[in-house]
């Protein structure tokens, strides 16, 4: 293994990188530094055939911006998309719009801007998030900016997937409707997980595999060529997380 | 609109309808139409005749075509013959401009891909002097409304590298 230790983003990227199947149309939004470097990581190893289409990544030509990917969403040609939030809930409701009441916030966020969109139109959605703490994972959300299915949208296909965090994966579970955990990284157990989600993940009674270690090849790969085309996207997190 | 229905939003936004498609019977929800009275685009290039050529990961084209009046603010102003999309760009008719400013790095504090990248230092700046209304007044001041026109400006800008 390298000199410098796993960080845990680092860990984050391999998990996000496993999780797309190859020849996926897989697209990567704004301010998505992890799942942009998880698709350039999965073309190089398990998923040679998936067209990654990165925002902002000058290898990509487009005509007409953010407009264009959501008409792609909007026909089903995405097959997979990534997003984030401030809040996600057990029933994986997620929130990028305010924290408090709407009206009189505690904070206001941008929004949700396409979010809710792509999450029905794409077929599946990968979640992450940059902390895994009680004030992310919460009982309910404050805002619904998306959920995680709508059985009543004939129009809806897309589903909310897994949501990978730097101390676990998730997964929706389609026939209990709630997020649970499917599995854990090495040195984080169960009670670290449990300890730092605003709900529960139902582990009792289910044997909770943990993730292969990342590999010689996954970190090389990922320090090496994925960090080149990525530092090209997203310079500053870069210079931050590998200077 | 595909979406928004049974967020929140449809609880905040009165102005949000359902419809039923009136070919498949099925419910969508409309917004109404966003149509600035103007907008301000920051174009790579412009002509004298007011075509431009903008960044086709923004949604500049669009924006211009929505607006009742648009100004480009360019990089630098070129022969129309000279006016090429190139790899990054997208043509913009004259049709949808209104008035065409040049300003090179007129999209100082952020970025203009293929030209500069973002002054990140500068964005930090501002995030400090936002905290609160002194220190903003005093931001506004030495940036915004102190400096005559945005070459003042810039120079202003260059003093912090110092």
């Amino acid at each position: 293994m390298s000199e410098q230790a796993v960080h845990p983003f680092e860990q984050m990227i391999v998990v996000l990188s496993r999780l797309v199947r190859d020849g996926e149309i897989a697209a990567v939004g704004t301010l998505s530094p992890l799942p942009a470097a998880a698709l350039y990581l999965a073309q190089l190893r398990h998923a040679p055939n998936i067209e990654p289409l990165v925002y902002g990544d000058p290898d990509m030509r487009i005509t007409d911006g953010l407009h264009e990917f959501f008409g792609l969403a909007q026909r089903g040609l995405i097959d997979l998309f990534f997003l984030s939030g401030i809040q996600i809930d057990q029933q994986g409701n997620f929130n990028l719009s305010v924290i408090g009441d709407y009206h009189r916030p505690k904070l206001r966020l941008p929004g949700g801007a396409g979010s809710n969109m792509m999450i029905m139109m794409a077929k599946r959605t990968i979640f992450f998030t940059i902390t895994h703490t009680k004030k992310l994972f919460v009982p309910r959300v404050d805002f619904v900016n998306g959920s995680a299915r709508d059985d009543s949208i004939p129009w809806r296909r897309g589903v909310f997937s897994h949501c990978v965090t730097p101390l676990a994966l998730l997964r929706f579970d389609e026939s209990k409707g709630r997020l649970i955990l499917d599995a854990t990284y090495p040195g984080i157990g169960i009670e670290t997980v449990a300890g730092n989600t605003g709900f529960d993940l139902d582990t009792a009674g289910r044997t909770i595999p943990e993730i292969d270690p990342i590999t010689e090849e996954e970190l090389s790969l990922l320090r090496g060529t994925v960090l080149e085309r990525l530092r090209r996207v997203y310079p500053l997190f870069c210079d931050m997380i590998w200077p | 609109m595909v979406g928004f229905l049974n967020s929140d939003y449809m609880t905040i936004r009165k102005d949000f309808k359902l419809v039923k498609d009136p070919y498949s019977g099925v419910e969508y929800v409309t917004v109404p139409a966003l149509i600035p009275d103007v907008a301000v685009i920051h174009a790579f290039q412009g002509d004298p005749y007011g075509a431009v050529i903008t960044d086709s990961f923004r949604n500049d084209r669009l924006i211009a075509m929505a607006a009742r009046k648009t100004i480009a603010v360019v990089e630098e102003l070129v022969d129309p013959d000279d006016l090429l999309p190139g790899r990054h760009g997208v043509y913009v008719s004259a049709a949808h401009i209104d008035a065409v400013v040049v300003a090179p790095q007129g999209a100082h504090p952020t970025a203009c891909r293929g030209h500069y990248s973002i002054d990140s230092a500068h964005i930090i700046r501002y995030m400090e002097a936002a905290k609160n209304d002194d220190s903003y007044r005093a931001y506004l001041e030495k940036y915004i409304t102190g400096p005559e026109n945005h070459e003042a400006y810039l120079e202003v800008v260059k003093g912090d590298a110092i």
